[in-house]
Protein backbone atom coordinates (compact mmCIF):
# COMPACT_ATOMS: atom_id res chain seq x y z
CA UNK A 1 0.00 0.00 0.00
CA UNK A 2 1.63 3.54 -0.98
CA UNK A 3 0.98 6.27 1.52
CA UNK A 4 -1.76 8.58 0.49
CA UNK A 5 1.06 11.36 -0.02
CA UNK A 6 3.23 9.58 -2.52
CA UNK A 7 -0.20 8.72 -4.59
CA UNK A 8 -1.28 11.86 -5.13
CA UNK A 9 1.92 13.14 -6.21
CA UNK A 10 2.02 10.28 -9.02
CA UNK A 11 -1.33 11.26 -9.67
CA UNK A 12 -0.82 14.66 -10.16
CA UNK A 13 2.30 13.42 -12.52
CA UNK A 14 0.15 11.62 -14.32
CA UNK A 15 -2.46 13.76 -14.76
CA UNK A 16 -0.75 16.44 -16.01
CA UNK A 17 2.33 14.39 -17.43
CA UNK A 18 1.94 16.38 -21.21
CA UNK A 19 3.34 19.23 -19.29
CA UNK A 20 6.16 17.71 -18.23
CA UNK A 21 7.11 16.41 -21.30
CA UNK A 22 6.05 19.59 -23.11
CA UNK A 23 8.26 21.39 -21.12
CA UNK A 24 11.47 18.96 -21.56
CA UNK A 25 10.95 18.80 -24.94
CA UNK A 26 11.37 22.53 -25.67
CA UNK A 27 14.26 23.04 -22.98
CA UNK A 28 15.89 20.32 -24.96
CA UNK A 29 15.40 21.73 -28.75
CA UNK A 30 16.14 25.18 -27.20
CA UNK A 31 19.70 23.73 -26.25
CA UNK A 32 19.98 21.57 -29.41
CA UNK A 33 18.53 23.36 -32.16
CA UNK A 34 20.18 26.36 -33.47
CA UNK A 35 17.70 29.30 -33.72
CA UNK A 36 14.68 27.53 -31.59
CA UNK A 37 15.01 29.56 -28.73
CA UNK A 38 13.20 32.87 -29.69
CA UNK A 39 10.08 34.07 -29.15
CA UNK A 40 9.11 34.31 -32.49
CA UNK A 41 9.14 30.58 -33.22
CA UNK A 42 7.39 30.07 -30.08
CA UNK A 43 4.39 32.50 -31.61
CA UNK A 44 4.62 30.55 -34.67
CA UNK A 45 3.97 27.04 -32.73
CA UNK A 46 1.14 28.56 -31.03
CA UNK A 47 -0.01 29.55 -34.37
CA UNK A 48 0.72 26.33 -35.99
CA UNK A 49 -1.81 24.79 -33.36
CA UNK A 50 -4.78 26.71 -34.24
CA UNK A 51 -6.77 24.52 -36.28
CA UNK A 52 -5.70 21.20 -34.63
CA UNK A 53 -5.98 23.21 -31.18
CA UNK A 54 -9.74 23.98 -31.90
CA UNK A 55 -10.67 20.25 -33.48
CA UNK A 56 -9.25 18.42 -30.28
CA UNK A 57 -11.63 20.58 -28.19
CA UNK A 58 -14.74 19.07 -29.47
CA UNK A 59 -12.82 15.84 -30.23
CA UNK A 60 -12.15 15.57 -26.40
CA UNK A 61 -15.60 16.14 -25.20
CA UNK A 62 -16.92 12.96 -27.35
CA UNK A 63 -13.62 10.64 -26.07
CA UNK A 64 -14.92 11.67 -22.31
CA UNK A 65 -18.25 11.12 -23.14
CA UNK A 66 -17.34 7.47 -23.97
CA UNK A 67 -17.50 8.28 -28.05
CA UNK A 68 -15.63 8.80 -30.92
CA UNK A 69 -16.04 11.55 -34.17
CA UNK A 70 -13.66 10.93 -36.82
CA UNK A 71 -15.73 12.82 -39.05
CA UNK A 72 -14.20 16.49 -38.16
CA UNK A 73 -11.52 16.46 -40.53
CA UNK A 74 -14.12 16.98 -43.11
CA UNK A 75 -16.74 18.77 -41.13
CA UNK A 76 -13.95 21.30 -40.85
CA UNK A 77 -13.16 21.31 -44.91
CA UNK A 78 -16.69 21.43 -45.34
CA UNK A 79 -17.20 24.24 -43.12
CA UNK A 80 -14.53 26.06 -44.66
CA UNK A 81 -15.44 25.41 -48.36
CA UNK A 82 -18.77 26.32 -47.94
CA UNK A 83 -17.48 29.92 -46.37
CA UNK A 84 -14.94 29.99 -48.92
CA UNK A 85 -17.75 29.67 -52.38
CA UNK A 86 -20.15 32.29 -50.57
CA UNK A 87 -17.48 34.65 -49.36
CA UNK A 88 -13.95 34.55 -51.41
CA UNK A 89 -14.21 36.76 -54.83
CA UNK A 90 -11.96 34.05 -57.21
CA UNK A 91 -12.13 30.81 -57.92
CA UNK A 92 -15.55 29.11 -57.61
CA UNK A 93 -16.68 31.69 -54.75
CA UNK A 94 -19.51 33.70 -55.05
CA UNK A 95 -17.86 36.42 -53.61
CA UNK A 96 -21.30 37.88 -51.40
CA UNK A 97 -20.46 40.98 -49.49
CA UNK A 98 -22.62 43.26 -47.09
CA UNK A 99 -22.95 46.41 -46.07
CA UNK A 100 -21.38 47.32 -43.67
CA UNK A 101 -18.50 45.19 -44.86
CA UNK A 102 -17.70 43.84 -41.37
CA UNK A 103 -21.06 42.46 -40.87
CA UNK A 104 -19.22 39.14 -43.09
CA UNK A 105 -17.81 38.20 -39.66
CA UNK A 106 -20.44 37.32 -37.66
CA UNK A 107 -22.27 35.71 -40.66
CA UNK A 108 -19.82 33.49 -42.06
CA UNK A 109 -19.03 32.61 -38.60
CA UNK A 110 -22.87 31.53 -38.01
CA UNK A 111 -23.02 29.52 -41.18
CA UNK A 112 -19.58 27.25 -40.47
CA UNK A 113 -20.73 26.57 -36.92
CA UNK A 114 -24.30 25.93 -38.54
CA UNK A 115 -22.51 23.67 -40.91
CA UNK A 116 -20.49 21.93 -38.25
CA UNK A 117 -23.86 21.79 -36.10
CA UNK A 118 -25.92 20.11 -38.60
CA UNK A 119 -23.16 17.30 -39.38
CA UNK A 120 -23.09 16.58 -35.56
CA UNK A 121 -26.66 16.54 -35.82
CA UNK A 122 -26.71 13.60 -38.37
CA UNK A 123 -23.77 12.02 -35.85
CA UNK A 124 -25.79 12.69 -33.05
CA UNK A 125 -29.20 10.88 -35.07
CA UNK A 126 -27.28 7.92 -36.07
CA UNK A 127 -25.40 7.09 -32.78
CA UNK A 128 -28.09 8.61 -29.82
CA UNK A 129 -31.25 7.63 -31.60
CA UNK A 130 -30.25 4.50 -33.74
CA UNK A 131 -28.16 3.48 -31.12
CA UNK A 132 -25.11 2.75 -34.13
CA UNK A 133 -21.28 2.50 -33.28
CA UNK A 134 -20.03 6.49 -33.17
CA UNK A 135 -17.07 5.27 -34.68
CA UNK A 136 -18.61 3.48 -37.86
CA UNK A 137 -21.10 6.49 -38.00
CA UNK A 138 -18.54 9.50 -37.45
CA UNK A 139 -16.41 7.33 -40.06
CA UNK A 140 -19.05 7.68 -42.66
CA UNK A 141 -19.54 11.02 -42.03
CA UNK A 142 -15.20 11.41 -42.58
CA UNK A 143 -15.76 10.37 -46.04
CA UNK A 144 -18.98 11.80 -47.30
CA UNK A 145 -17.83 15.27 -45.93
CA UNK A 146 -15.23 15.18 -47.96
CA UNK A 147 -17.08 13.84 -50.71
CA UNK A 148 -18.97 16.52 -50.26
CA UNK A 149 -16.23 19.16 -50.63
CA UNK A 150 -15.04 17.99 -53.63
CA UNK A 151 -18.62 18.11 -55.26
CA UNK A 152 -19.47 21.31 -53.85
CA UNK A 153 -16.39 22.74 -55.37
CA UNK A 154 -15.90 20.65 -58.00
CA UNK A 155 -11.89 19.95 -57.13
CA UNK A 156 -11.10 23.48 -57.72
CA UNK A 157 -10.34 25.88 -54.95
CA UNK A 158 -12.01 29.37 -53.60
CA UNK A 159 -9.48 32.33 -53.26
CA UNK A 160 -9.60 35.49 -51.77
CA UNK A 161 -11.75 36.32 -48.67
CA UNK A 162 -12.50 39.73 -47.80
CA UNK A 163 -10.15 41.71 -45.83
CA UNK A 164 -12.47 42.11 -42.41
CA UNK A 165 -12.01 38.52 -42.60
CA UNK A 166 -8.56 37.85 -42.84
CA UNK A 167 -7.62 40.79 -39.86
CA UNK A 168 -8.50 37.66 -38.24
CA UNK A 169 -5.61 36.03 -39.38
CA UNK A 170 -3.07 39.21 -40.01
CA UNK A 171 -3.50 41.31 -36.81
CA UNK A 172 -1.27 39.95 -33.51
CA UNK A 173 -1.43 40.66 -30.03
CA UNK A 174 1.50 39.64 -28.20
CA UNK A 175 2.64 38.42 -31.26
CA UNK A 176 0.01 36.05 -32.01
CA UNK A 177 -2.30 36.08 -34.26
CA UNK A 178 -6.36 36.82 -33.45
CA UNK A 179 -7.76 33.57 -34.68
CA UNK A 180 -4.83 31.32 -32.36
CA UNK A 181 -6.34 33.42 -29.64
CA UNK A 182 -9.78 32.39 -30.90
CA UNK A 183 -8.52 28.89 -30.10
CA UNK A 184 -6.77 29.92 -26.22
CA UNK A 185 -9.74 31.42 -25.41
CA UNK A 186 -12.16 28.49 -26.98
CA UNK A 187 -10.30 25.89 -25.33
CA UNK A 188 -10.59 27.82 -21.42
CA UNK A 189 -14.33 28.27 -22.14
CA UNK A 190 -14.94 24.60 -22.42
CA UNK A 191 -12.14 24.08 -20.01
CA UNK A 192 -14.40 25.73 -17.78
CA UNK A 193 -17.45 24.23 -19.13
CA UNK A 194 -16.20 20.83 -18.90
CA UNK A 195 -15.11 21.63 -14.94
CA UNK A 196 -17.01 23.79 -13.07
CA UNK A 197 -20.74 23.29 -14.77
CA UNK A 198 -23.50 20.69 -14.28
CA UNK A 199 -22.84 19.50 -18.06
CA UNK A 200 -19.33 18.95 -18.19
CA UNK A 201 -19.61 17.08 -14.82
CA UNK A 202 -22.41 14.64 -16.59
CA UNK A 203 -20.49 14.58 -19.60
CA UNK A 204 -17.59 13.00 -17.31
CA UNK A 205 -19.93 10.75 -15.34
CA UNK A 206 -21.43 9.52 -18.44
CA UNK A 207 -18.23 8.27 -19.74
CA UNK A 208 -17.24 7.05 -16.64
CA UNK A 209 -20.53 4.66 -16.09
CA UNK A 210 -23.47 5.93 -18.34
CA UNK A 211 -25.56 2.81 -16.83
CA UNK A 212 -25.04 4.76 -13.16
CA UNK A 213 -25.70 8.45 -14.79
CA UNK A 214 -29.06 7.57 -16.94
CA UNK A 215 -30.38 5.52 -13.34
CA UNK A 216 -29.22 8.65 -11.31
CA UNK A 217 -31.19 10.60 -13.61
CA UNK A 218 -29.30 12.79 -15.97
CA UNK A 219 -30.77 12.98 -19.57
CA UNK A 220 -27.78 11.04 -20.91
CA UNK A 221 -29.39 10.58 -24.32
CA UNK A 222 -29.98 14.15 -24.80
CA UNK A 223 -26.17 15.21 -23.19
CA UNK A 224 -24.73 12.91 -25.75
CA UNK A 225 -26.41 14.04 -28.82
CA UNK A 226 -25.73 17.47 -27.08
CA UNK A 227 -21.82 16.52 -27.27
CA UNK A 228 -22.47 15.56 -30.81
CA UNK A 229 -23.43 19.26 -32.49
CA UNK A 230 -21.29 20.50 -29.95
CA UNK A 231 -18.47 18.64 -31.32
CA UNK A 232 -19.71 19.54 -34.94
CA UNK A 233 -19.94 22.96 -34.01
CA UNK A 234 -16.25 23.38 -33.23
CA UNK A 235 -15.12 21.38 -36.13
CA UNK A 236 -17.33 24.40 -37.69
CA UNK A 237 -15.14 27.24 -36.33
CA UNK A 238 -11.90 25.67 -36.69
CA UNK A 239 -13.16 25.58 -40.73
CA UNK A 240 -13.28 29.05 -40.27
CA UNK A 241 -10.43 30.11 -38.72
CA UNK A 242 -8.70 27.64 -41.41
CA UNK A 243 -10.65 29.38 -43.87
CA UNK A 244 -9.35 32.83 -43.05
CA UNK A 245 -6.12 31.86 -42.60
CA UNK A 246 -5.45 30.30 -46.20
CA UNK A 247 -7.87 33.15 -47.25
CA UNK A 248 -10.21 31.10 -49.09
CA UNK A 249 -10.51 26.75 -49.00
CA UNK A 250 -8.89 24.01 -51.60
CA UNK A 251 -10.58 19.97 -51.70
CA UNK A 252 -8.01 18.92 -49.85
CA UNK A 253 -8.18 21.19 -46.79
CA UNK A 254 -6.99 20.14 -44.04
CA UNK A 255 -6.20 16.52 -45.01
CA UNK A 256 -4.03 14.54 -42.13
CA UNK A 257 -4.95 16.82 -39.60
CA UNK A 258 -7.85 14.12 -37.85
CA UNK A 259 -4.89 11.95 -36.69
CA UNK A 260 -2.51 14.84 -35.37
CA UNK A 261 -6.31 15.54 -33.35
CA UNK A 262 -6.13 12.29 -32.44
CA UNK A 263 -2.97 12.11 -30.89
CA UNK A 264 -2.93 16.15 -29.79
CA UNK A 265 -6.04 14.59 -27.35
CA UNK A 266 -4.50 11.34 -26.30
CA UNK A 267 -1.21 12.97 -25.59
CA UNK A 268 -2.84 15.33 -23.93
CA UNK A 269 -4.00 12.98 -21.32
CA UNK A 270 -7.30 11.68 -22.67
CA UNK A 271 -8.00 8.59 -22.06
CA UNK A 272 -9.58 6.37 -24.80
CA UNK A 273 -11.59 4.41 -22.24
CA UNK A 274 -13.76 7.81 -21.55
CA UNK A 275 -14.23 9.74 -18.41
CA UNK A 276 -10.95 10.81 -17.86
CA UNK A 277 -8.85 13.83 -19.42
CA UNK A 278 -9.10 17.88 -19.27
CA UNK A 279 -8.57 20.46 -22.16
CA UNK A 280 -5.94 22.78 -21.51
CA UNK A 281 -3.93 18.94 -21.08
CA UNK A 282 -5.22 18.54 -24.77
CA UNK A 283 -3.68 21.95 -25.67
CA UNK A 284 -0.52 21.30 -24.07
CA UNK A 285 -0.47 18.06 -26.12
CA UNK A 286 -1.05 20.22 -29.67
CA UNK A 287 1.35 22.59 -28.24
CA UNK A 288 4.16 19.40 -27.79
CA UNK A 289 3.04 17.97 -31.49
CA UNK A 290 3.53 21.39 -33.33
CA UNK A 291 7.10 21.56 -31.49
CA UNK A 292 8.56 18.63 -32.85
CA UNK A 293 7.11 19.82 -36.42
CA UNK A 294 8.76 22.86 -35.56
CA UNK A 295 11.72 21.26 -34.66
CA UNK A 296 11.49 18.98 -37.61
CA UNK A 297 11.26 21.77 -40.12
CA UNK A 298 14.29 24.04 -38.76
CA UNK A 299 16.79 20.84 -38.48
CA UNK A 300 15.91 21.07 -42.60
CA UNK A 301 14.74 17.82 -42.70
CA UNK A 302 12.52 16.45 -45.82
CA UNK A 303 8.77 16.73 -44.80
CA UNK A 304 7.49 13.08 -44.89
CA UNK A 305 9.55 13.45 -42.05
CA UNK A 306 6.48 14.70 -40.12
CA UNK A 307 4.52 12.25 -41.32
CA UNK A 308 6.86 9.24 -40.21
CA UNK A 309 7.25 10.83 -36.49
CA UNK A 310 3.58 12.09 -36.57
CA UNK A 311 2.81 8.28 -36.77
CA UNK A 312 5.16 7.26 -33.94
CA UNK A 313 3.33 9.67 -32.38
CA UNK A 314 -0.12 8.50 -32.41
CA UNK A 315 1.65 4.82 -31.53
CA UNK A 316 3.37 6.40 -28.61
CA UNK A 317 0.41 8.38 -26.86
CA UNK A 318 -1.98 5.03 -27.13
CA UNK A 319 0.98 3.02 -25.52
CA UNK A 320 1.09 5.76 -22.91
CA UNK A 321 -2.46 6.07 -22.14
CA UNK A 322 -2.14 2.10 -21.55
CA UNK A 323 1.02 2.31 -19.49
CA UNK A 324 -0.85 5.48 -17.59
CA UNK A 325 -3.80 2.99 -17.07
CA UNK A 326 -2.02 0.43 -15.70
CA UNK A 327 0.10 2.39 -13.13
CA UNK A 328 -3.27 4.03 -12.04
CA UNK A 329 -4.42 0.64 -11.88
CA UNK A 330 -1.27 -0.75 -9.54
CA UNK A 331 -2.25 2.44 -7.85
CA UNK A 332 -5.66 2.00 -7.11
CA UNK B 1 -48.58 0.37 11.48
CA UNK B 2 -51.87 -1.07 10.64
CA UNK B 3 -53.82 1.99 10.61
CA UNK B 4 -51.67 3.22 7.88
CA UNK B 5 -51.46 3.00 4.44
CA UNK B 6 -48.85 0.29 3.26
CA UNK B 7 -45.48 1.85 1.59
CA UNK B 8 -45.81 -0.26 -1.13
CA UNK B 9 -48.74 -2.55 -2.85
CA UNK B 10 -48.56 -4.62 -5.57
CA UNK B 11 -51.89 -5.84 -7.18
CA UNK B 12 -51.85 -8.29 -10.29
CA UNK B 13 -48.71 -7.36 -12.39
CA UNK B 14 -47.65 -9.19 -15.33
CA UNK B 15 -45.49 -8.00 -17.62
CA UNK B 16 -44.50 -9.70 -20.60
CA UNK B 17 -41.57 -9.60 -23.53
CA UNK B 18 -42.83 -10.62 -26.80
CA UNK B 19 -44.42 -14.24 -26.60
CA UNK B 20 -42.60 -14.87 -22.60
CA UNK B 21 -44.54 -13.82 -20.24
CA UNK B 22 -41.81 -12.75 -17.32
CA UNK B 23 -44.18 -11.86 -14.79
CA UNK B 24 -48.00 -13.87 -14.21
CA UNK B 25 -49.15 -12.33 -11.46
CA UNK B 26 -47.24 -10.53 -8.70
CA UNK B 27 -49.45 -8.82 -5.43
CA UNK B 28 -48.01 -8.20 -2.16
CA UNK B 29 -47.23 -5.34 -0.23
CA UNK B 30 -44.86 -3.60 2.39
CA UNK B 31 -45.17 -1.30 5.44
CA UNK B 32 -42.76 1.68 6.01
CA UNK B 33 -39.25 0.13 7.85
CA UNK B 34 -40.21 -3.03 6.84
CA UNK B 35 -37.01 -5.00 4.84
CA UNK B 36 -38.43 -7.41 2.56
CA UNK B 37 -36.19 -10.08 0.86
CA UNK B 38 -37.09 -10.95 -2.50
CA UNK B 39 -36.20 -14.75 -3.46
CA UNK B 40 -36.55 -16.91 -6.17
CA UNK B 41 -34.13 -19.02 -8.59
CA UNK B 42 -32.56 -18.16 -11.54
CA UNK B 43 -34.91 -16.30 -14.06
CA UNK B 44 -37.80 -16.57 -11.52
CA UNK B 45 -38.58 -13.19 -12.77
CA UNK B 46 -37.06 -11.16 -9.45
CA UNK B 47 -35.02 -8.16 -11.34
CA UNK B 48 -37.89 -7.70 -13.74
CA UNK B 49 -39.91 -7.11 -10.97
CA UNK B 50 -37.49 -4.82 -9.33
CA UNK B 51 -37.34 -3.04 -12.60
CA UNK B 52 -40.97 -2.41 -12.17
CA UNK B 53 -41.27 -0.62 -8.80
CA UNK B 54 -38.45 1.18 -9.49
CA UNK B 55 -39.89 2.59 -13.01
CA UNK B 56 -37.28 1.09 -15.13
CA UNK B 57 -39.95 -1.11 -16.52
CA UNK B 58 -43.50 -0.62 -17.50
CA UNK B 59 -45.58 -3.36 -16.14
CA UNK B 60 -47.99 -5.09 -19.02
CA UNK B 61 -50.92 -5.02 -16.35
CA UNK B 62 -51.40 -4.61 -12.59
CA UNK B 63 -51.08 -1.71 -10.12
CA UNK B 64 -48.75 -0.51 -8.56
CA UNK B 65 -49.55 1.57 -5.24
CA UNK B 66 -46.96 3.52 -3.72
CA UNK B 67 -47.84 5.97 -0.82
CA UNK B 68 -50.85 6.05 -1.37
CA UNK B 69 -51.26 6.13 -4.95
CA UNK B 70 -51.69 4.42 -8.10
CA UNK B 71 -48.14 5.28 -10.07
CA UNK B 72 -47.31 4.74 -13.63
CA UNK B 73 -43.03 5.60 -13.71
CA UNK B 74 -41.81 5.76 -17.42
CA UNK B 75 -38.33 6.02 -16.64
CA UNK B 76 -36.05 5.87 -13.08
CA UNK B 77 -36.46 9.29 -12.84
CA UNK B 78 -40.29 8.94 -12.11
CA UNK B 79 -39.46 6.33 -8.92
CA UNK B 80 -36.51 9.06 -8.09
CA UNK B 81 -38.63 11.76 -7.67
CA UNK B 82 -41.13 9.67 -5.66
CA UNK B 83 -38.37 8.64 -3.45
CA UNK B 84 -37.93 4.92 -5.13
CA UNK B 85 -34.29 3.83 -6.15
CA UNK B 86 -32.49 0.98 -7.02
CA UNK B 87 -29.01 0.03 -5.76
CA UNK B 88 -27.69 -2.73 -8.54
CA UNK B 89 -24.97 -5.35 -8.35
CA UNK B 90 -22.99 -3.30 -10.78
CA UNK B 91 -23.11 -0.29 -8.75
CA UNK B 92 -24.69 2.98 -9.25
CA UNK B 93 -21.97 5.06 -8.85
CA UNK B 94 -19.07 6.91 -11.57
CA UNK B 95 -15.81 5.32 -9.96
CA UNK B 96 -13.87 7.89 -12.77
CA UNK B 97 -15.17 11.07 -9.94
CA UNK B 98 -15.02 12.04 -6.59
CA UNK B 99 -17.25 10.92 -3.64
CA UNK B 100 -18.91 14.57 -3.57
CA UNK B 101 -19.37 14.80 -7.62
CA UNK B 102 -21.44 10.60 -6.90
CA UNK B 103 -23.13 11.70 -3.81
CA UNK B 104 -24.59 14.52 -6.08
CA UNK B 105 -24.83 12.84 -8.95
CA UNK B 106 -27.67 15.21 -10.85
CA UNK B 107 -28.53 17.22 -8.41
CA UNK B 108 -25.80 19.24 -8.20
CA UNK B 109 -25.67 22.49 -5.83
CA UNK B 110 -24.94 25.32 -8.56
CA UNK B 111 -24.95 29.69 -8.88
CA UNK B 112 -26.30 30.65 -11.60
CA UNK B 113 -23.51 33.81 -12.93
CA UNK B 114 -24.90 35.20 -16.22
CA UNK B 115 -27.70 32.76 -16.69
CA UNK B 116 -24.50 29.86 -16.77
CA UNK B 117 -25.10 27.13 -13.41
CA UNK B 118 -21.50 26.73 -12.09
CA UNK B 119 -20.89 24.03 -10.01
CA UNK B 120 -20.79 25.23 -6.25
CA UNK B 121 -17.95 22.14 -4.72
CA UNK B 122 -17.08 23.84 -1.27
CA UNK B 123 -21.01 23.69 -0.14
CA UNK B 124 -21.69 20.56 -1.65
CA UNK B 125 -18.63 18.66 0.31
CA UNK B 126 -19.91 20.35 3.73
CA UNK B 127 -23.06 18.38 2.48
CA UNK B 128 -21.58 15.74 1.87
CA UNK B 129 -19.21 15.57 5.23
CA UNK B 130 -22.50 16.08 7.33
CA UNK B 131 -24.08 13.25 5.68
CA UNK B 132 -21.81 10.83 6.01
CA UNK B 133 -20.46 11.67 9.35
CA UNK B 134 -24.95 11.14 10.91
CA UNK B 135 -24.02 7.49 8.97
CA UNK B 136 -21.08 7.15 10.75
CA UNK B 137 -19.52 6.30 7.51
CA UNK B 138 -16.12 7.25 7.22
CA UNK B 139 -13.76 7.89 4.47
CA UNK B 140 -10.39 8.86 4.15
CA UNK B 141 -10.99 11.92 1.82
CA UNK B 142 -14.28 12.91 0.02
CA UNK B 143 -12.22 14.00 -3.25
CA UNK B 144 -10.79 10.68 -3.75
CA UNK B 145 -11.90 9.30 -6.75
CA UNK B 146 -14.57 6.23 -5.79
CA UNK B 147 -11.97 4.36 -7.93
CA UNK B 148 -9.87 4.54 -5.15
CA UNK B 149 -12.47 3.12 -2.29
CA UNK B 150 -13.47 -0.28 -1.28
CA UNK B 151 -16.58 -1.95 -1.99
CA UNK B 152 -17.86 -1.48 1.37
CA UNK B 153 -17.38 2.19 1.35
CA UNK B 154 -18.77 2.46 -2.12
CA UNK B 155 -22.01 1.09 -1.10
CA UNK B 156 -22.32 2.78 2.15
CA UNK B 157 -21.84 5.98 -0.22
CA UNK B 158 -24.89 4.96 -2.79
CA UNK B 159 -27.22 4.65 0.63
CA UNK B 160 -26.16 7.49 2.47
CA UNK B 161 -26.91 9.21 -0.99
CA UNK B 162 -30.23 7.54 -1.20
CA UNK B 163 -30.99 8.49 2.26
CA UNK B 164 -30.18 12.24 2.38
CA UNK B 165 -32.57 12.54 -0.72
CA UNK B 166 -35.12 11.72 0.93
CA UNK B 167 -35.30 7.99 -0.31
CA UNK B 168 -38.31 6.05 0.93
CA UNK B 169 -38.62 3.01 -1.30
CA UNK B 170 -34.83 1.18 -1.72
CA UNK B 171 -34.18 -1.83 -3.86
CA UNK B 172 -31.22 -3.30 -3.58
CA UNK B 173 -30.45 -6.11 -6.29
CA UNK B 174 -27.81 -8.39 -5.15
CA UNK B 175 -26.28 -6.03 -2.87
CA UNK B 176 -23.12 -8.01 -1.06
CA UNK B 177 -22.39 -10.17 -4.55
CA UNK B 178 -18.83 -8.29 -4.69
CA UNK B 179 -18.47 -7.84 -1.10
CA UNK B 180 -15.83 -9.88 1.79
CA UNK B 181 -17.75 -11.38 4.69
CA UNK B 182 -16.89 -8.08 7.41
CA UNK B 183 -17.77 -5.77 3.73
CA UNK B 184 -21.38 -7.71 4.10
CA UNK B 185 -22.08 -7.44 7.68
CA UNK B 186 -21.58 -3.97 7.77
CA UNK B 187 -23.90 -3.34 4.79
CA UNK B 188 -26.57 -5.75 6.39
CA UNK B 189 -25.96 -3.35 9.42
CA UNK B 190 -26.41 0.05 6.81
CA UNK B 191 -29.95 -2.01 5.81
CA UNK B 192 -30.82 -2.47 9.31
CA UNK B 193 -29.99 1.04 10.05
CA UNK B 194 -31.86 2.87 7.20
CA UNK B 195 -34.91 0.60 8.13
CA UNK B 196 -35.10 1.49 11.21
CA UNK B 197 -35.68 5.37 9.85
CA UNK B 198 -38.68 4.24 8.26
CA UNK B 199 -37.50 3.60 4.91
CA UNK B 200 -38.53 0.09 2.87
CA UNK B 201 -36.13 -1.90 1.56
CA UNK B 202 -36.87 -4.91 -0.64
CA UNK B 203 -33.62 -6.34 -1.26
CA UNK B 204 -32.96 -9.55 -3.56
CA UNK B 205 -30.34 -12.24 -3.05
CA UNK B 206 -29.68 -15.58 -3.53
CA UNK B 207 -27.78 -16.56 0.10
CA UNK B 208 -30.34 -17.37 2.37
CA UNK B 209 -28.75 -16.72 5.45
CA UNK B 210 -28.34 -12.77 4.60
CA UNK B 211 -32.21 -12.62 3.63
CA UNK B 212 -32.66 -14.86 7.56
CA UNK B 213 -30.13 -12.51 9.18
CA UNK B 214 -31.87 -8.76 8.05
CA UNK B 215 -35.12 -9.51 6.93
CA UNK B 216 -38.88 -8.69 8.34
CA UNK B 217 -40.95 -11.00 5.37
CA UNK B 218 -39.80 -12.81 2.79
CA UNK B 219 -41.48 -12.66 -0.91
CA UNK B 220 -40.97 -16.08 -2.97
CA UNK B 221 -40.80 -15.86 -6.46
CA UNK B 222 -41.47 -18.87 -8.90
CA UNK B 223 -41.92 -18.84 -12.14
CA UNK B 224 -43.55 -15.00 -12.53
CA UNK B 225 -46.11 -15.51 -9.52
CA UNK B 226 -46.14 -15.13 -5.34
CA UNK B 227 -44.95 -18.40 -4.04
CA UNK B 228 -44.95 -17.70 -0.82
CA UNK B 229 -45.18 -14.33 1.17
CA UNK B 230 -43.75 -15.03 4.54
CA UNK B 231 -42.95 -13.43 7.89
CA UNK B 232 -38.94 -14.07 8.98
CA UNK B 233 -39.67 -15.22 12.34
CA UNK B 234 -42.36 -17.93 10.97
CA UNK B 235 -40.36 -19.43 8.41
CA UNK B 236 -37.70 -21.75 8.29
CA UNK B 237 -35.13 -22.15 5.23
CA UNK B 238 -36.27 -25.38 4.44
CA UNK B 239 -39.61 -23.90 3.92
CA UNK B 240 -38.50 -20.94 1.99
CA UNK B 241 -36.07 -23.72 -0.50
CA UNK B 242 -39.49 -25.87 -1.57
CA UNK B 243 -40.97 -22.38 -2.15
CA UNK B 244 -38.35 -21.45 -4.18
CA UNK B 245 -37.87 -25.24 -6.28
CA UNK B 246 -41.49 -25.76 -6.17
CA UNK B 247 -40.88 -28.97 -4.81
CA UNK B 248 -43.88 -30.59 -2.31
CA UNK B 249 -42.68 -31.86 0.75
CA UNK B 250 -41.46 -35.15 -0.86
CA UNK B 251 -38.13 -37.07 -0.17
CA UNK B 252 -36.27 -34.67 -1.13
CA UNK B 253 -37.85 -32.13 1.55
CA UNK B 254 -37.51 -34.32 4.62
CA UNK B 255 -33.75 -34.45 3.72
CA UNK B 256 -33.26 -30.78 3.90
CA UNK B 257 -35.37 -31.19 7.00
CA UNK B 258 -32.20 -32.26 8.34
CA UNK B 259 -30.10 -29.99 8.54
CA UNK B 260 -32.13 -27.12 9.77
CA UNK B 261 -31.20 -23.92 10.71
CA UNK B 262 -28.35 -24.03 8.51
CA UNK B 263 -28.50 -21.48 5.88
CA UNK B 264 -29.38 -23.00 2.30
CA UNK B 265 -28.21 -21.51 -1.00
CA UNK B 266 -31.28 -20.55 -3.17
CA UNK B 267 -30.59 -21.82 -6.58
Amino acid sequence: MLSSNRRVAIEFVLDHLVWFILVAVLVLFSLTIPNYFQIGIFANIVEQSTFVGTLAIGLSLLIIAGYMDLSIESVMALAAMVVGILFAKSGVGFGFGFTPAWLVVPISLMIALGVGALVGASNAFFVVKLKMNSFIVTLAAFIWGRGLVVALSGGRSAQELPAELRFLAIQRFLQIPLMAWVAIIATLVFAFILNRTPFGRHLLMIGGNPTAAYRAGIKVDRLTATTFVLAGAIAGLAGWLLAIRTSGATANLGVGMLFQTFAAVVIGGVSLKGGVGSLPGVYAGVLLLASIQTAINLMGMPAHFTQLIQGGMVLVAVLLDTFKLSIRKRLA
Amino acid sequence: MTTEAPLLRLEHITRSFGAIQALRDISFEMARGEVVALLGDNGAGKSTLVKIISGGLEPSSGKVIYDGEERHFTSPADGKAAGIETVYQDLSLCTNVDVVANFFMGREIVKKYFGVPVLQEKAMEEVVAKAMAAAGTKIPSLRTNVEHLSGGQRQAIELNRFVHWGGKLVLLDEPFAALGVEQTRRGLDLIRRIADQGIGVVFITHIMSQAFQVADRMVVIRQGTVAGDVRTAETSPDEIVQLITGEALGGRARNVDQSKGQAQPAG
